[in-house]
């Protein structure tokens, strides 16, 4: 029973659910007749649906085989978002009716994610599984909630999700394309590389220069990457563990989510982060591109000063 | 880096990145599993630790299976009902409504939800409501008769009450990319670190983001309001 029970509320059970939906992605953009590219797109969808799946029993050559195809698919430009289905007359009209109770199935993502966590941790188990296996019930109970309030089917359930989803395109991999690509780094040993060269720069031994010298590269290869996202597995490696973690046995709780958010700083800072600073610049009619950047300079700066001081002072008062 | 620069598609310059480090650093392409599993002298290949690597961090992309619920809300009003909510906000100045926004903003990032604010929210309300408002502590009638340069920063800092509440507030939710991210490139350096205490930690981050950015939109409030008094 117990057993049952493990297998069920496990991460296994949310990745195949995961497959799940995004091959129900892919079939849709496979059956789409308008869309411009409805078989490159569709197995895009599709390969990434099969690795969420079956991903934990492939054979590993065989799932890196499958990422460099939808790489190559993505490089030949299939992967683009299919035309947005249209809003019914009767949608926009039970629309008006349901009015704020429109936010329950979105609110049941977090609470039901919450809960999992709760429980996960009084049962002495791992409170991070519990969030993560939460997000996947809590995603499927958000799906029925919303079906049941919109009196809507699951094909056009799937259709929403899938708009989201290609809207969005190929950037939805990145994230978990660059966590490997950390990992590839640490191997190749690019981050004793780093390390080494700030060593040269800063004191061996003092913490205060090498928080410094942590914040201030993370912000700096934002600047030049535009992403937050690119910049965090180079400089963990490169910085993070080899100079702060393990000399000084920092919390990698702490310096981690602390060296992400000091990563926004550069974000922004740079035009290279187009999406935030220069695309509002032209949605909002501004004179000069540059305007949001010119902004968000002094804040940035300030909070990459907080940063520096937060990071130095946990580490060193809870030692 | 000099990819991104060019324009490739991202993901691409990412794997070749990955193949380029690996085979600079002397790492096979493909390794036969059966002899790594036998722990036999032989390096993993590159083909092998792309394929492990992309699986054990699935997790990071788990907020996929969110899309379907968040689709159909959308679909039936989500978007409209939140901006019935920013109306409802009640603010004389234009700083206090960036304060509000910023606020809202952070408020949705650690509910989970991830959405293109400049075009859903900025666009089509909060800067309508701001210009509104500087009409009415300027004592216009029209836009057309409000400093050009004070426009420009009303525009520069709305965008920039988007960007503060979407960037520090994602970070309080354990469900978004960028805290999975470090979960997972953490994990993949061989430490296991806790969602929550994460969590814990970047609650002070999000409350100095939340304060200086209302000092910055509170200030240029004061400026204004001096400027049109003299």
């Amino acid at each position: 029973m117990a057993r049952a029970a493990a297998v069920i509320f496990s991460l296994g059970t949310v990745y195949l659910v995961a497959g799940a939906v995004l091959a129900c992605f892919a079939v849709l953009t496979f059956a789409d007749r308008q869309h411009p590219r409805r078989w490159g797109a569709g197995a895009f969808w599709l390969i990434l649906g099969i690795i969420f799946g079956v991903g934990g029993v492939l054979p590993h050559w065989v799932t890196g085989a499958l990422v460099i195809a939808m790489v190559a698919l993505d490089a030949a430009g299939q992967v683009r978002p299919g035309p947005a289905p249209e809003r019914k007359e009767e949608q926009a009209r039970h629309a008006r009716e349901l009015g704020d109770r429109i936010f329950v199935p979105v609110l049941a993502l977090p609470v039901v994610t919450f809960l999992f966590a709760l429980a996960f941790r009084i049962l002495g188990l791992d409170a991070n599984r519990g969030a993560l296996v939460g997000l996947g019930f809590g995603s499927v109970l958000a799906m029925l909630i919303a079906m049941r309030l919109t009196r809507s089917d699951a094909r056009t359930l799937m259709s929403e999700g899938r708009r989201l989803n290609e809207l969005m395109g190929s950037v939805n991999i990145l994230p978990q394309l660059l966590a490997s690509l950390g990992v590839i780094f640490a191997a190749a040993k690019v981050g004793d590389f780093i390390a080494g060269g700030i060593v040269r720069l800063v004191p061996e031994g003092h913490l205060f220069l090498f928080v410094v010298a942590n914040c201030l590269s993370v912000a700096l290869l934002v600047m030049v990457l535009g992403n937050t996202f690119a910049a965090f597995p180079v400089i963990a490696a490169g910085v993070l563990v080899p100079l702060i973690i393990r000399p000084f046995g920092a919390d990698p709780a702490l310096v981690g989510i602390l060296t992400l958010s000091a990563g926004a700083s550069g974000t922004l800072m740079t035009p290279m982060a187009a999406n935030f600073n220069i695309v509002p610049a032209a949605l909002l009619g501004m004179k000069s591109e540059y305007s949001v950047i010119r902004a968000q300079v002094p804040v940035a700066l300030g909070l990459l000063a907080v940063h520096v001081l937060l990071m130095w002072s946990l580490i060193r008062f809870s030692r | 880096m000099v990819g991104l620069l060019l324009r490739l598609r991202p993901t691409v310059v990412v794997v070749v990145a990955a193949v380029v480090t690996g085979l600079l650093s002397g790492m096979p392409l493909y390794a036969p599993e059966a002899a790594a599993a036998a722990g036999g002298p032989a390096r993993e290949g590159l083909l092998n630790m792309l394929g492990r690597t992309f699986a054990d961090n699935r997790l990071v992309s788990l907020f996929i299976i969110t899309f379907p619920a968040i689709g159909l809300c959308e679909r039936f009003g989500l978007q409209e009902r939140a901006a019935a909510w920013i109306r409802r906000i009640r603010a004389a100045t234009v700083g206090r409504l960036q304060v509000v926004y910023q606020l809202f903003r952070v408020l949705v990032g650690a509910l989970g939800l991830r959405l293109n604010g400049h075009a859903a929210f900025v666009r089509p309300l909060v800067l309508p409501m701001s210009l509104g408002a500087a009409e009415a502590q300027a004592g216009v009638a029209d836009v057309e008769l409000l400093d050009a340069k004070r426009v420009e920063e009303i525009k520069a800092t709305d965008a920039a009450a988007e960007n503060y509440g979407n960037f520090y507030g994602q970070n309080l939710s354990p469900v978004q990319p960028g805290i999975l991210l470090v979960y997972g490139a953490l994990k993949g350096l061989g430490y296991e670190v806790s969602l929550w205490r994460m969590i814990l930690f970047t609650t002070p981050i999000v409350l100095t983001s939340i304060v200086l950015g209302a000092l910055q939109f509170l200030w240029l409030d004061r400026r204004r309001t001096k400027a049109s008094g003299a």
